[in-house]
C-alpha cells in the first residue's frame, strides 16, 4: 500500500479486569511514542457498541488504516473487532489484538510487572500491525449430513431432531444396542415415570426414521477435514449375526449349547448372566443378537454343534463375519459418548466386591427394573428381602483422593432409590450424605417427599462399611460407620444391604475421542465447551459440537436439553450452507522454491501437489487449513503463511523483547 | 496464652507444615470421625476440631483433652476427601499448645523430657544404647570403627532400650549376619530419631533431634538405612529429607523381601497359622503391603489367613503418635483398646501368630493378650523373628 501507515491503538479496561493491573494512563503515553500510531483512546469496554463505533470513527475522521485493540484474548473478541473494521470500511485483516488481560492483568501480581507486560504486548502489536495485508477470505460448503457419536439419550436426541428436520444422521454406538445408561435404570426422578416407557419410542423411532443410518457395536475410527467437510471412517465390530436377515426372534440364544446364561451380563452390571449369544436386554435396537468371541465356544475352541446356526430360519448367522469399515462424508459432528461409573472397589472402605451385600447404584437400578435379573425385587445374596438398607452417597465425588467435583446427579437418584427400595421392600433406608442437591424443577419436594415418606437421611460421609460386630445387634449385619454431624456422634448402623452411590466418570476412551477429533478437555477429564456459559456445546473445533455427560455430569432434562441445543447448532450450520474460512492459509513463494517436495510430505490435509514443469510445490487453498507445518519444514523459505509471515512475526519478537 | 496468642501460635505452627491450608476447605463430612479408632469417644473429632478453629473455641478443644485421643494412625488424614493433613498438622499442633499450656498427660510428658535430655524416652544411659550387642554370638559392628558399609541399622529406641523390642533387634541384625549383609550401627552416637516427638506435638524437640542425627549421619560412608521402626522409617524417609537428609530409607520388611531369594534357601517348615497386622506407618502411611506378604508365604509350611480389616484398612494398635504412654489416659474415654479389637480379630480367622513389621505392635499386642484372655491361644512376632524361626527350625 502506497499511503501513509496511520494506526490506531485501543485500550480496554475491561470494567476492573484488566485496569486495576494495568496503568491505563502509564500505557496510552506509551503507545503515543510508539511508530506509525496517529489516535490513541482507552475505553471501559471495547467490544460494547460505542467502544467499536470508536475505531469507525477515527477510519472516517482521522484516517486511521491499521487498528490495534489491547483488551482480552484474540478467542473471545478478535472476530468482533475484524467486523467492526469491516464495517468502517478496513480490510478486517489490517488488525491486530494484544492480550494484556488473560495474559497479562489476570496472571500478573504487580501493578509495575503488568503494566511493562503491557507495553511490550502493545509495541509487538504495533509492530505487527504495520506490516498486516489485506487478505480476502475464501469460503467453503457444509455438507449437510451430520455424524452423531454415542447412541445414548443425548444421541438419539440429537439424531431425532436433525433426522425430522430432513437432514441424513449417521448415528454410531460401541454397544450392540443403543440406549446407553439410560436403558439400565428402572424409574427417573423426580417424575418417576419409567425410563423404559419414555426411552424405547424413542430408540425405536431412531431405528425406523428413514433420515438416520445406525450403526451399532461400530466405533469411530478416523477422522479428517474440517468443518464442512469431515471424513469419517467407521469399524464395524463383528456381531456374527447379520443384522439385514435377523429378525428378534431369539431362537439362536434359547438354542445355544450352554442352556443356562452363565456369564456375567455388562447390561446387567454383572448381577446377571447372559449366554455367549445374547441380545441385552428385551428393547434393544437393533433387537438383534451378539455372539461374544471370549466366551462362544465356537469362536474359541471350533468345538461346538452350532445349534444357533441350526435354529436360524433367515440363515443370518456367520462365523466368518470380520471387522469391516465404513467411510462416510459429513459437514458436522455431535460428540455424545457420555460417562462411565465410578469404579466402587476404588474405594477399599466400602467393601464392593469384599461383602456380597455391598452394590453400586447401577447394581439397584438393574434389580428394581423389571426386565432385570431379579425380576423387579430388590433382594439380598440370600435371596431374601433387606429389612435394612444403606445408601452411601459421594462415593468418588467430592473427594480429592479420586474426583474433586460433584457428580452432581447421585443426590437425585439415591433420594430415587430409597424411595423405590421402601416402595419396593419396606425396609428402613439411610441415606448418608455431605449436602442433598436438589436443585432443579420439583427435585426439592422430591426431597421432602422422600423424608414425608420415612426415608432417614444422615449428614455424614461414610468412614466405612464392616462386618465386625461390636454388639449383639451388629452380629450378621453390615455395620456401616459414620459420624452424624448433625448430632456430633459417631454412629455405627447395622443394615443388611449397602449402595454406593457411584459418581460419574468421563469415557474409559475419551482421549482417544478428543485426539482424533482435536477437542480440548477440562482437568478432569471432561470434554471442554467453547465458552462454559455462552458456547456451552460448542467446541474448540469448528463443526463439532458436544452433547451430554461427555461434557460434564448432568441429569437427563438438561442432557435432552443439550442435545437439541447440539443439533440446533449444527442445522445452523447446514442452513448457512457454507462459511468463511480463515484467510491465514500458505502460499509459495515460487523463485525461492527448490522444489524438494518436503511440504507435500508434511501436509496433514494433502494440500500441496508438486508441479512438473515449473518444478514447485503448489498449495491448494480449497484444502489448507493454515497449520503452518509447511512453513516450518521449508528449508528455503518459500512457503509462507498469510498473517504469520516471516516479518510479522519478527516484527512481533521484536516488540516483545525490545 | 489468651485466646488470640493460642491461635496465633497455632496457625504460626500449621503453616509450616505442607497442605495445611487444606483445613480451609474441610467439607464438615465427618469422614475423619467415622474413621478414627477413637471416634466414637473422643468429645471433638478432628471434624469437630476445626469446626471449632474456624468458631475460635480452641481452648475448649484444648480442655477436652481430645487432642491426646490420637493414635497418629493416619486413617483419617488417608480417606479425608479434602486431603487436610489431620495426622501430621491440625492434630499436633493442638498438643503443641497443650505443652505449652503446661497440661499434658503425665506419662507422655516425663517420655518427652527423657527425649530431651537422654536421646531416649526410657531415661536411659545413651551409653547403654547398644548393650543388646554383647548379649549376641556374632560381631555387630560400629560403624566408626568399621568404616564404609552398605547398612546402617538403625534400632532407635524401643529396639535399643525396651525388653521385649531388644529381642526384635538382636533377631534382625542375626538375619542380616546370616544373609551376609555388610552393615554396621552407630552406637552410643545414636538418638532418638523422633517421630512420636513430632506426633506429640513437641514439633522443637523433634527439630532439635533430627539436625543433631543428620550430623550424626554424615560424620560417616552407607548406601542406605534400615530400621524395623515404623516410625523411625517413616521420620527418616518423609520428613528428614525436608532438612537435606539424602539417603535411601529402607523397612526391614523391604530388605527381608529384597533377599528373599536368599532366605528361602534357608527356610525350614514352620507349623504356623500367620495372620499379618498392617502397621499404619508401614501400610496405609508408606504403602508397604505386598512385600511382608510374600516373605511370610515362601516360608514352608506356613498357612497364610487374612484379618477382616487389612492393609488401607487396617486398625491401628494404638501404640504410635505417642499412644504407647497415653494408656491410662485413654482409658478414662474407652473401654476396649485398639490392641485388645485388634487380637481378637486376629484370633476370629484363626491365627495362632500375629505376625508385624512395628516394633511397637509387639509390647501393645501381648499386653491386649492378656487382657483378652487370649495368651496361649495367639503370639505376637515381629516378622524378623519369624523368618529368623524358619531359619533356625
Amino acid at each position: 500500500m502506497d499511503e501513509e501507515t496511520r494506526i490506531g491503538v485501543y485500550i480496554c479496561h475491561c470494567g476492573r479486569n484488566i485496569a486495576e493491573k494495568v496503568r491505563i494512563d502509564e500505557l496510552l503515553d506509551f503507545a503515543k511514542t510508539l511508530p506509525n500510531v496517529t489516535v490513541v483512546r482507552d475505553y471501559k469496554y471495547m467490544c460494547s457498541d460505542p467502544g467499536q463505533k470508536l475505531i469507525a470513527e477515527d477510519v472516517e475522521e482521522k484516517g486511521i488504516n491499521r487498528v490495534v485493540v489491547a483488551a482480552c484474548s484474540p478467542t473471545l473478541h478478535e472476530n468482533t473487532f475484524r467486523n467492526a473494521c469491516r464495517r468502517a470500511g478496513l480490510n478486517p485483516f489490517l488488525f491486530q489484538m494484544a492480550n494484556i488481560r488473560e495474559l497479562d492483568a489476570w496472571v500478573t501480581e504487580s501493578v509495575e510487572d503488568a503494566t511493562e507486560k503491557a507495553k511490550a504486548f502493545l509495541r509487538a502489536a504495533v509492530n505487527r500491525v504495520a506490516l498486516h495485508e489485506e487478505l480476502e477470505v475464501g469460503k467453503t460448503k457444509i455438507n449437510p449430513n451430520v455424524l452423531i457419536v454415542g447412541g445414548g439419550i443425548a444421541g438419539i436426541s440429537a439424531a431425532l431432531v436433525l433426522a425430522e428436520a430432513g437432514v441424513k444422521v449417521y448415528l454410531v454406538e460401541k454397544e450392540p444396542t443403543i440406549g446407553g445408561n439410560m436403558a439400565k435404570f428402572d424409574k427417573t426422578f423426580p417424575t418417576l415415570d419409567c425410563a423404559a416407557c419414555i426411552l424405547t419410542p424413542k430408540m425405536t423411532a431412531v431405528k425406523a426414521h428413514s433420515n438416520i443410518e445406525l450403526l451399532t457395536y461400530s466405533e469411530v475410527e478416523q477422522v479428517e477435514g474440517y468443518v464442512g467437510n469431515f471424513r469419517v471412517r467407521i469399524k464395524k465390530k463383528p456381531r456374527y449375526v447379520k443384522e439385514d436377515l435377523c429378525i428378534g426372534c431369539y431362537e439362536c440364544v434359547e438354542d445355544c449349547l450352554f442352556a443356562e446364561p452363565m456369564f456375567p451380563s455388562e447390561f446387567e452390571m454383572e448381577i446377571g448372566k447372559r449366554k455367549p449369544i445374547y441380545i441385552p436386554f428385551p428393547q434393544a435396537v437393533p433387537l438383534v443378537p451378539v455372539i461374544d468371541p471370549n466366551t462362544c465356544m465356537w469362536l474359541t475352541a471350533k468345538k461346538c454343534p452350532q445349534y444357533c446356526r441350526e435354529a436360524c430360519e433367515p440363515d443370518a448367522i456367520d462365523f466368518n463375519m470380520g471387522e469391516e469399515y465404513a467411510d462416510v462424508e459429513v459437514g458436522t459432528i455431535i460428540v455424545a459418548t457420555g460417562y462411565k461409573p465410578f469404579d466402587a472397589a476404588r474405594i477399599p472402605q466400602y467393601g464392593f466386591g469384599k461383602y456380597e451385600n455391598v452394590y453400586t447404584s447401577l447394581q439397584v437400578e438393574r434389580m428394581l427394573n423389571s426386565t432385570g435379573p431379579t425380576g423387579g425385587e430388590v433382594l439380598l445374596a440370600n435371596g431374601k428381602k433387606p429389612e435394612r438398607v444403606a445408601i452411601v452417597h459421594c462415593v468418588g465425588s467430592r473427594d480429592e483422593n479420586y474426583n474433586r467435583y460433584c457428580s452432581k446427579v447421585c443426590c437425585m437418584y439415591s433420594i430415587k432409590l430409597a424411595r423405590l427400595i421402601k416402595e419396593r421392600t419396606g425396609a428402613e433406608v439411610y441415606n448418608f450424605y455431605i449436602d442433598i442437591r436438589a436443585a432443579g424443577k420439583a427435585y426439592e419436594e422430591f426431597y421432602k417427599k422422600a423424608m414425608e415418606e420415612g426415608v432417614y437421611f444422615i449428614r455424614g460421609k461414610v468412614a466405612e462399611v464392616t462386618d465386625i460386630a461390636k454388639s449383639e445387634e451388629e452380629k450378621g449385619k453390615l455395620v456401616v460407620v459414620a459420624e452424624d454431624t448433625l448430632l456430633g456422634r459417631v454412629r455405627r448402623i447395622p443394615v443388611d444391604m449397602v449402595v454406593l452411590s457411584v459418581g460419574l466418570e468421563p469415557q474409559e476412551d475419551v482421549d482417544r475421542i478428543r485426539n482424533m477429533l482435536k477437542l480440548s478437555c477440562s482437568a478432569d477429564g471432561w470434554l471442554l465447551e467453547r465458552h462454559p456459559k455462552l458456547a456451552p456445546v460448542s467446541t474448540a473445533a469448528e463443526g463439532i459440537f458436544i452433547a451430554g455427560c461427555c461434557q460434564g455430569p448432568k441429569d437427563i432434562p438438561e442432557t435432552v436439553a443439550q442435545a437439541e441445543a447440539a443439533a440446533g447448532e449444527a442445522l445452523s450450520l447446514i442452513e448457512r450452507g457454507e462459511i468463511e474460512l480463515e484467510p491465514n492459509i500458505s502460499f509459495i513463494r515460487r523463485e525461492r522454491c527448490s522444489g524438494c517436495r518436503i511440504c507435500i510430505g508434511v501436509c496433514p490435509y494433502g494440500a500441496i501437489s508438486f508441479d512438473e514443469e515449473e518444478k514447485v510445490a503448489v498449495i491448494n487453498p480449497a484444502l489448507c487449513r493454515g497449520c503452518g507445518t509447511c512453513v516450518a519444514a521449508c528449508p528455503s523459505k518459500a512457503a509462507q503463511q498469510h498473517l504469520f509471515m516471516d516479518e510479522e512475526i519478527y516484527a512481533e519478537i521484536e516488540g516483545v523483547l525490545l | 496464652m489468651d485466646i488470640s496468642e493460642m491461635f496465633e501460635t497455632y496457625f504460626e505452627r500449621l503453616s509450616e507444615v505442607a497442605e495445611s491450608e487444606k483445613y480451609k476447605q474441610c467439607l464438615q463430612c465427618g469422614t475423619c470421625g467415622g474413621s478414627c479408632p477413637y471416634g466414637i469417644a473422643s468429645p471433638f473429632t478432628p471434624r469437630k476440631m476445626i469446626l471449632a478453629l474456624r468458631a475460635k473455641l480452641i481452648d475448649e478443644v484444648l480442655e477436652s483433652g481430645a487432642q491426646w485421643l490420637c493414635t497418629s494412625c493416619y486413617t483419617c488424614s488417608y480417606r479425608c476427601p479434602s486431603q487436610i493433613p489431620l495426622t501430621d498438622a491440625i492434630i499436633p499442633a493442638l498438643r503443641e499448645l497443650s505443652l505449652l499450656e503446661g497440661n499434658p498427660p503425665e506419662e507422655l510428658a516425663a517420655a518427652l523430657m527423657n527425649t530431651a535430655r537422654y536421646g531416649n524416652p526410657f531415661r536411659e544411659s545413651p551409653r547403654k544404647r547398644d548393650s543388646w550387642v554383647k548379649e549376641v554370638e556374632f560381631e555387630v559392628p560400629l560403624i566408626s570403627k568399621k568404616g564404609d558399609v552398605d547398612v546402617l541399622f538403625i534400632p532407635e529406641c524401643f529396639g535399643a532400650y525396651h525388653r521385649r523390642c531388644r529381642e526384635i533387634t538382636k533377631a534382625l541384625a542375626e538375619l542380616m549376619y546370616l544373609i551376609g549383609i555388610d552393615f554396621a550401627i552407630l552406637g552410643n552416637e545414636e538418638r532418638c530419631i523422633g517421630d512420636l516427638t513430632r506426633l506429640s506435638g513437641e514439633f522443637g524437640l523433634f527439630e532439635d533431634l533430627m539436625e543433631k542425627n543428620i550430623k550424626t549421619f554424615e560424620k560417616y560412608s552407607f548406601n542406605r538405612i534400615v530400621t524395623h521402626d515404623a516410625h523411625a522409617f517413616n521420620a527418616l524417609r518423609r520428613e528428614y529429607p525436608k532438612a537435606g537428609f539424602e539417603k535411601d530409607v529402607l523397612h526391614h520388611t523391604q530388605l527381608l523381601y529384597e533377599n528373599l531369594d536368599k532366605l528361602k534357601d534357608m527356610f525350614n517348615e514352620l507349623d504356623y497359622t500367620v495372620t499379618y497386622h498392617d502397621s499404619c506407618y508401614v501400610g496405609r502411611r508408606n504403602g508397604i503391603f505386598e512385600e511382608p506378604r510374600e516373605v511370610i508365604k515362601a516360608i514352608p509350611g506356613v498357612k497364610f489367613v487374612e484379618m477382616k480389616r487389612t492393609r488401607e484398612n487396617a486398625l491401628c494398635c494404638g501404640g504410635g503418635g505417642g499412644g504407647v504412654w497415653l494408656d491410662s489416659f485413654i482409658r478414662n474415654y474407652l473401654k476396649e483398646r485398639p490392641a485388645e479389637d485388634r487380637v481378637k480379630e486376629a484370633a476370629s480367622v484363626g491365627a495362632n501368630v500375629i505376625v508385624t513389621p512395628c516394633i511397637l505392635d509387639v509390647p501393645m499386642f501381648e499386653d491386649a493378650l492378656k487382657m483378652t484372655g487370649l495368651e496361649g491361644e495367639l503370639v505376637v512376632k515381629d516378622i524378623s523373628e519369624l523368618v529368623l524361626e524358619a531359619i533356625k527350625g
